[in-house]
């Protein structure tokens, strides 16, 4: 029986139908102002608030029992032992397993990994520390100065976020990230570095992906207009990481210069293997390492605490109802925090490449939505753009609100006026997103008494009752980092649960590869254009 | 005249020292961690050609003291001289608080120590405040002398100076110093007088041009390889230009020492405070600290980029020859660097083990051989960081004998590079050489 058949799932579309969905957040609070209290929850230095969603203890209950029915707890304890929860490809999706690292409570197939990724984060230790000691050579001698992470999808987005948001931190290397197969970056790069002190992480977790070979390619050209060894270039300006040792040493990366992960870490969860490599470059192995305790944080919750007080199970389940109850089909994800610019195209891979999927484990297609579209922006750079849709426009849009509260990347008592102008920018930033969250829920409701008269013009009302949740981080660290991140993981997989899809596979983007050769042999071998369509031949005769 | 020096650090016993054997009364007064007694007993905090004598001899004739009480030296003095260490400003800010809060007589005080442009006027106004709240009425003035004294020659810097500038706007202290410093001064006068800032400035400007000078012949040399050119006969052509003369145009691997980077060093931070810019003091000084690795580089590329196990035998770790100080010096930074690739080092100075013993922090491949063939028992390579002149002729036969592989990288160009060949050694210089 499909799950939107349930006897959970028709309870709470009775419940929806009965009013709940029509009723405003602002009534909610008004008939419930201690529901802030109630529908918060703090994990060591994480906060949820998800008051501001149009939901109740009834609501709640609906939900929970939903859960239960789904199974969801077996299902938590299969995806943290190890059991074979990525059905389709027949593995399991031990990223938990990455930052359990001394943790006693592991069992299963989790509990097997342990000596195999402890043994490889024994080799990039020694790797990041011999390079930010500046003892990592190039072939002239000079120390590596830069680093040039030539990945994609998940062997650059994550690196890409992290390293973005840590930013303050001190690196003694600088860090690159390529990854478009275009070629542009690599060729903006370039001009700017030099082959004595530069050295390139290839990080693909099959090792054939054609946008980070050719980009790679390109790499090792560069490199061979300097130096003559081919063994040199290959020892001394080339890391690989990658769940293939074949592939790497075929393509002449040495066995010293190997990062291995395994198949059961999926590409998009995989900045906690050694594709966190440029991370642990930038804050050291003990800043990764406390990003990976931050992420064991939010596991040990998962695992351990009831549902109903679980951050991931609560914010999947009010996903759920959002999407298949009162029929919100967006999702912007607002960090108030600029170093954040590159958290919503994490999110953005991580939810839609793992829940973007219409057929359920069973193979059938299913009659109920599944992930939203999700997008998101640095929240005060968004209300420039897009917050006119989400506060005037006629789609609803549930939000998430991520902010730290407080900032260590300026001295708060310095008596320096930078440093108090600092401050009151952090001040204003907070007040943006409070705001932004509170007219978004209260819509006209939110206008002050004394200003109503200037806004009483059609133009100028506000519906609100658009839900949202808000984050707040102690500050941002390597820990709240990994904390978030991990949250964001198990929220997706709670959400695959209530839809009964497998959100560790991605077939989806298999096609298009494929088709990408044959159009390629086309474009280059001049291999006729005649199976193409109409269109797409009229395309590629413009470029022949 | 009477004469209290504060600060026994190099500087401060050789002011002390000189102005004593002229036959001024000389009060030294430690500043940091050095002892009295130390210093009554001739153990010195620093080792410098004929110090120990003369400080023994002034002592013995009873014209130099040593007194650990600073208001003792305030009684004494009628020039007092704050001779600290650069990095010890707080202890010349004490000093001239008690000079402040004590003293009852005219008083010239003379600041030696490298502090930042500016230092002085600030003194002697402190000075001036803290008199007039103490409705004190004598005539207490701050007068720069910046020391140019060179380690390993420091007594003869002072005795024959090649100029001597003191920065003062007071003509009567102007006249004291003067003939403090009579004995010094003799065949022509070298005092050059200037505004205090302007004498604070020229310590400074010297070490920067000095420093530029350096690097940029190190880089000249480093690219005279790629020309395949021996640097040496540019030298000449260069040298023989009356405009450029022969003084510091040896290439080499890099400058170090307690004072020489760290004064530009502490010239662009001073000028970064005030937002200003050094761009071409920074890049000399960065210059500097990849030319230490100038021999390192060789050998990496030398041993094809794989240099673990090899064994290397080091000649000198002092910064420069005739003193013990290993501080800034490149022999650190390229010792550390060959044992990051897994290179064990056997090393050999006349004088600088000990202080090498006290600045290396970390691995266990270093070991320090009491004589200089006994760094060279079946090493790989030989690599000279310091041109002691017991290197300048040593036994090739032996040396040969000693080492694995007749190899040599040399930090100094103190070899000829067809002489040392036809001995049978493959030889690497700066700019100088096999080119590699």
């Amino acid at each position: 029986m499909a799950v939107n058949q349930s006897a959970a799932w028709q309870a709470l579309k009775v419940l929806a139908e009965s009013g709940v969905a029509e009723k405003h957040l602002q009534d909610w609070f008004a008939a419930d102002p201690d529901r802030a209290k109630r529908y918060a929850i703090e994990l060591d230095e994480l906060y949820l608030d998800f008051s501001k969603n149009r939901i109740d203890d009834q609501v709640i209950a609906g939900l929970l029992a939903l859960a239960e029915q789904q199974d969801l707890s077996g299902w938590i304890k299969r995806l943290l032992t190890g059991d074979e929860v990525n059905d389709t490809e027949g593995r399991p999706a031990l990223h938990t397993a990455l930052r359990s690292l001394n943790a006693a409570n592991v069992s299963g197939f989790a509990a097997e990994v342990q000596p195999d990724v402890e043994f490889q984060f024994a080799k990039m230790a020694k790797i990041v520390s011999k390079i930010r000691a500046g003892h990592w050579r190039g072939y002239s001698g000079k120390p590596i100065t830069d680093v040039v992470n030539i990945g994609v999808g998940g062997s650059d987005l994550g690196p890409l976020m992290i390293t973005h948001a840590l930013q303050v931190q001190k690196s003694p290397v600088r860090l690159h990230f390529i990854s478009s197969i275009d070629g542009t970056q690599t060729s903006n790069l370039l001009k700017t570095l030099n082959q004595e002190t530069t050295l390139f992480v290839l990080a693909s977790k099959s090792f054939t992906t054609i946008d980070t070979l050719s980009n790679a390619e390109t790499a090792k050209d560069w490199l061979e207009e300097r130096i003559e060894r081919p063994q040199t270039l290959m020892a001394q300006h080339f890391i690989g990481v990658s769940t293939r040792p074949d592939k790497m040493a075929e393509w002449g990366i040495p066995e010293e210069n190997q990062l291995l992960f395994w198949d059961w870490v999926g590409g998009r969860y995989s900045m906690w293997s050694a594709i966190g490599f440029p991370i642990a470059l930038k804050v050291g192995m003990k800043g990764f390492y406390q990003m990976l305790d931050g992420a064991n944080v939010m596991d040990e919750h998962f695992a351990r605490a009831p549902l109903a007080q679980n951050i991931p199970v609560i914010m999947g389940l009010i996903d759920v109802w959002n999407i298949n109850f009162l029929n919100i089909q967006a999702k912007a994800i607002l960090p108030y925090d600029a170093r954040l610019k590159y958290l919503p195209s994490y999110f953005e891979q991580l939810v839609m490449e793992s829940n973007g999927k219409a057929v359920n484990r069973a193979g059938e297609k299913v009659s109920y939505k599944t992930c939203p579209i999700l997008w998101g922006e640095v929240g005060p750079n968004a209300q420039h753009a897009f917050y006119q849709l989400l506060h005037q426009g006629t789609q609803g849009v549930m939000s998430d609100f991520i902010v730290p509260v407080e900032r260590d990347d300026f001295e708060l008592h310095s008596g320096a006026e930078k440093d108090a102008s600092l401050l009151k920018q952090h001040h204003l930033a907070l007040a943006n997103c409070f705001a932004q969250s509170r007219v978004l829920m209260l819509g006209d409701a939110a206008i002050p008494e004394s200003l109503k008269s200037s806004f009483d013009s059609p133009f100028k009302h506000y519906a609100g009752n658009q839900p949202s949740n808000t984050i707040m981080l102690k500050n941002l660290s390597a820990k709240t980092l990994g904390m978030l991140v991990a949250l964001y993981e198990h929220k997706t997989y709670v959400e695959s649960v209530i839809w009964e899809i497998n959100p560790f596979d991605q077939w989806g983007v298999e096609l298009g590869k494929l088709i990408a050769k044959e159009a390629y042999a086309c474009l280059v071998d001049n291999e006729s254009v005649e199976s193409f369509d109409a269109s797409t031949q009229a395309l590629m005769k413009r470029v022949k | 005249m009477k004469v209290a020096v504060y600060g026994c650090e190099l500087t401060g016993l050789v002011t002390a020292g000189a102005l004593a054997q002229v036959g001024n009364q000389v009060m030294a007064l430690p500043v940091g961690f050095v002892k009295v007694e130390d210093l009554k007993a001739g153990v010195l905090p620093r080792e410098e050609p004929g110090l120990d004598n003369m400080l023994a001899q002034q002592q013995a004739e009873g014209r130099l003291s040593f007194e650990a009480d600073w208001e003792k030296g305030l009684a004494h003095a009628e020039v007092l001289i704050v001779a600290t260490p650069s990095w010890r400003m707080d202890r010349a800010e004490a000093l001239i608080e008690l000079i402040g809060n004590k003293v009852r007589k005219d008083l010239v005080v003379v600041n030696q120590s490298t502090f930042p442009v500016g230092t002085a006027d600030r003194f002697e106004a402190k000075l001036k405040l803290a008199l007039a709240e103490r409705g004190e009425v004598c005539n207490v003035a701050v007068v720069a002398m910046p020391d140019f004294l060179s380690e390993g020659s420091a007594i003869n810097n002072f005795m024959r100076p090649d100029r001597i500038v003191l920065g003062s706007s007071s003509d009567s202290s102007i006249r004291l110093m003067r003939d403090l410093l009579r004995p010094f001064n003799r065949v022509t006068d070298q005092i050059k007088v200037m505004t205090t800032r302007a004498a604070e400035y020229t310590k400074y400007a010297v070490n920067a041009l000095l420093a530029t000078r350096i690097s940029l012949v190190n880089e000249l040399a480093n690219n005279a390889e790629h020309f395949n050119i021996d640097f040496e006969e540019v030298r000449q052509g260069l040298g023989s230009d009356h405009r450029i003369g022969f003084n510091y145009l040896y290439p080499g691997c890099g400058f170090g020492g307690p004072s020489f980077a760290a004064d530009v060093r502490s010239l662009v931070a001073n000028l970064q405070s005030m937002g200003y810019d050094a761009d071409l003091l920074k890049t000399v000084l960065s210059n500097n600290e990849t030319q230490k690795e100038v021999l390192f580089r060789k050998a990496w590329r030398f041993f094809n980029n794989d240099l673990r196990g090899i064994k290397i035998g080091v000649w000198g770790l002092s910064f420069k020859p005739n003193t013990a100080t290993v501080e800034n010096a490149p022999s650190v930074k390229a010792i550390e660097a060959f044992c990051a690739q897994g290179a064990h080092i056997k090393a050999y100075d006349p004088k600088a083990m000990t202080d090498f013993a006290m600045h290396w922090q970390g691995a266990e491949q270093v070991e320090l051989v009491d004589n200089m063939y006994a760094a060279l028992d079946s090493v790989d390579a030989l690599v000279i960081m310091t041109e002691w002149k017991r290197f300048w002729s040593p036994d090739y036969a032996q040396m040969k004998q000693l080492m694995n592989q007749p190899v040599i990288f040399d930090g100094r160009n103190i070899y000829d590079p067809e002489m040392i060949a036809s001995q049978g050694f493959r030889y690497f210089g700066v700019g100088r050489g096999e080119e590699i």
